[in-house]
C-alpha cells in the first residue's frame, strides 16, 4: 500500500465520501438498507475510537449504537460542504466517548490499558463484507504510515489529545513540557497529516 | 494567508481542545473568515482519520442486528401514528373556556386561602416570639436564684468547715496547770495549753515571785522526740501581782507536749535551761 496523498488516493478518498453521502441521502428516506451499509463501513473505526478511549467493550457498543441511532435520526440535516460524514461520525463517537470518560474520571487509568487484548473484542473485520473490509484495511494502512511518519513527539501529542480527552494544559503536564511547545507540536503533527494523507481541499 | 497562531488554534478546534473565551473568539473568526474555516474543515478530516490507528477491533454482529430492529420498531410506530386522524371536537373552545374559569375561580380561592394562612402563620409566630422571651426571663430568674443559693450554700459550708477544724484543734488541745517545784514559791500557779495544729499555745500565771532586773522568767516544752527542752519563750510578771498572761510559741516544731516547765534565767533567755526550776506541769 503507497502512502496516501497521492493521485490514486486522493481519487479514492473523494470516491468514499461521495458514496458515504450517498447514503446519508437515502437514510434521509427512511432507507434500511443505506442504513446498514453505512454501518458496514463505518463501525469498525468508530467501535475501535470508542473502545480505544474507553477500554470497556460494553460501554463502547453502548456508544456506537447510540452514534448510528443519531446518524439515522440526523441523516436529512447532513450537509457534504461542511464535511466528510465519516468525519462526523468520528467526532461524535470521540465526543460522546470523552464525555463518558469524563463522567467516570477515570481515564487515566484508561489510557494505560491495553484495548486490543480485550476479552469481548470481535475479530477485526467480522460482519464486513469483503469490499468493505479490504478498504478499510487499506485506509488503516494509509493512516497508520502516516501517523508513523509523524516525528515521535508529534505523536504523541496528537495521540493524547485524539484518545485521551485531555485539556491543553493537562496534555502538558503528561508530556512534561511546555504547553506553547505542546501546541506547536500538535499544530505541525495535524498539517503533516493533512499534507500525507491528502485532505488540503486545494 | 494564515498566520502559525490562527494555525495552531485551527488544530487545537479541530481537536475539541478550545475552551472560554478562547473558544468563542476564535468560532467569532472562523464565521467570517473563509479561509480559516476551509483550514478547520481540512484539519477535521484528518482528524477523523486518526480513528484508523485505534487497535483493530469490531462490535458484536448482535449490535447489527439490535439497531436494524431498533429502526424497525421505529418504522411501526410511525406507520401507526400515522393512520390515526384527530378532528378537532366543535365543543373544545366551549370546554377549553370552562376549564379556564374554573382554574380562574380555583386559583383566586388558593389565593385568599393562601393569605389567611399566611396572616396565621404570623401571628402563630409572633405568639411563639413572646413564649420564647417569657422562657428566657423566667430561665434567667432562676439562674440569679440558683446563684445566690449557691453562694449562701458555700458560705454555710465554709462555716462548718471552721467550726469542725475548730472542734478538732480543742480536742487535740494540751491543757495542763504549773505547781511550784522546791518551795521556792510556793503560791505560785500557772496554767498552760498548747495547739498542736497552730503550733502556739498560752500561758497564764499567779503569784510568781518579781523578777530582779537582771533576770527573765523562761518556759519550756517537754517534747519527747528532743533530748532537751524546747525554748518557749521568755516572760516577765507583775512586779505586784506575780501574774501575767502571754502567748507563746516554741522554737522548734513540737509534736506532741509530755511537760511545760518554767525556770528562771538570766535576761533574755537561754538556748538550754541553767537556772532554777520554778514551775512544773503534772
Amino acid at each position: 500500500m503507497k502512502p496516501a496523498g497521492n493521485t490514486a488516493e486522493m481519487a479514492a478518498t473523494i470516491e468514499r465520501a461521495r458514496f458515504d453521502a450517498e447514503l446519508f441521502r437515502r437514510m434521509g428516506r427512511s432507507d434500511r438498507e443505506a442504513f446498514a451499509q453505512l454501518y458496514d463501513r463505518f463501525s469498525r473505526p468508530l467501535f475501535a475510537t470508542a473502545l480505544r478511549i474507553l477500554s470497556n467493550t460494553a460501554e463502547a457498543e453502548d456508544i456506537v449504537q447510540d452514534v448510528f441511532l443519531a446518524l439515522w435520526e440526523k441523516a436529512t440535516t447532513f450537509e457534504p460542504a461542511r464535511g466528510s460524514a465519516f468525519a462526523w461520525a468520528v467526532t461524535l463517537t470521540r465526543n460522546r466517548a470523552i464525555d463518558r470518560v469524563r463522567m467516570r474520571k477515570r481515564r487515566s487509568e484508561l489510557l494505560a490499558e491495553t484495548t486490543a487484548e480485550d476479552a469481548g473484542t470481535q475479530p477485526a473485520g467480522a460482519g464486513l463484507q469483503a469490499g468493505d473490509e479490504l478498504a478499510s484495511k487499506e485506509q488503516a494502512g494509509a493512516v497508520r504510515a502516516a501517523v508513523a511518519a509523524l516525528p515521535l513527539e508529534q505523536q504523541k501529542a496528537v495521540e493524547l489529545a485524539f484518545f485521551g480527552g485531555f485539556t491543553q494544559q493537562e496534555i502538558a503536564e503528561k508530556l512534561q513540557e511546555p504547553l506553547g511547545t505542546v501546541k506547536a507540536r500538535i499544530r505541525r503533527g495535524l498539517l503533516k497529516l493533512r499534507d500525507t494523507l491528502g485532505g488540503r481541499h486545494d | 494567508m494564515i498566520d502559525d497562531h490562527h494555525e495552531e488554534l485551527a488544530s487545537l478546534y479541530a481537536l475539541g481542545l478550545l475552551e472560554g473565551a478562547e473558544l468563542a473568539s476564535f468560532e467569532q473568526e472562523l464565521a467570517q473568515d473563509p479561509a480559516l474555516a476551509r483550514l478547520v474543515s481540512e484539519l477535521r478530516e484528518s482528524t477523523a482519520q486518526l480513528a484508523f490507528t485505534a487497535p483493530a477491533a469490531a462490535p458484536s454482529p448482535a449490535l447489527r442486528a439490535r439497531l436494524l430492529d431498533e429502526l424497525d420498531t421505529a418504522a411501526k410506530w410511525r406507520a401507526q401514528g400515522n393512520v390515526i386522524a384527530f378532528r378537532t371536537p366543535i365543543w373544545l373552545p366551549w370546554a377549553a373556556a370552562a376549564g379556564f374559569a374554573i382554574a380562574c375561580a380555583w386559583l383566586g380561592q388558593l389565593y385568599v386561602t393562601s393569605r389567611f394562612e399566611a396572616a396565621n402563620l404570623r401571628d402563630q409566630q409572633t405568639l411563639a416570639e413572646f413564649k420564647l422571651k417569657s422562657a428566657n426571663n423566667q430561665m434567667e430568674a432562676e439562674r440569679l436564684v440558683a446563684t445566690h443559693q449557691l453562694g449562701a450554700a458555700t458560705e454555710q459550708l465554709a462555716a462548718l468547715d471552721r467550726q469542725l477544724k475548730a472542734e478538732g484543734d480543742l480536742a487535740k488541745l494540751k491543757i495542763a496547770t504549773l505547781a511550784s517545784l522546791a518551795g521556792n514559791s510556793p503560791q505560785a500557779l500557772a496554767v498552760a495549753v498548747w495547739s498542736p495544729l497552730r503550733q502556739e499555745g498560752v500561758l497564764n500565771v499567779e503569784k510568781l515571785p518579781a523578777l530582779a532586773a537582771d533576770k527573765d522568767y523562761q518556759l519550756w516544752l517537754v517534747d519527747p522526740q528532743y533530748p532537751i527542752p524546747v525554748d518557749g519563750g521568755v516572760f516577765t510578771v507583775d512586779p505586784a501581782t506575780g501574774d501575767a498572761h502571754i502567748t507563746f510559741k516554741a522554737n522548734r516544731p513540737i509534736n506532741s507536749v509530755a511537760k511545760f516547765a518554767v525556770s528562771l534565767e538570766r535576761k533574755g533567755g537561754v538556748p538550754k535551761a541553767e537556772g532554777p526550776m520554778v514551775l512544773l506541769s503534772q
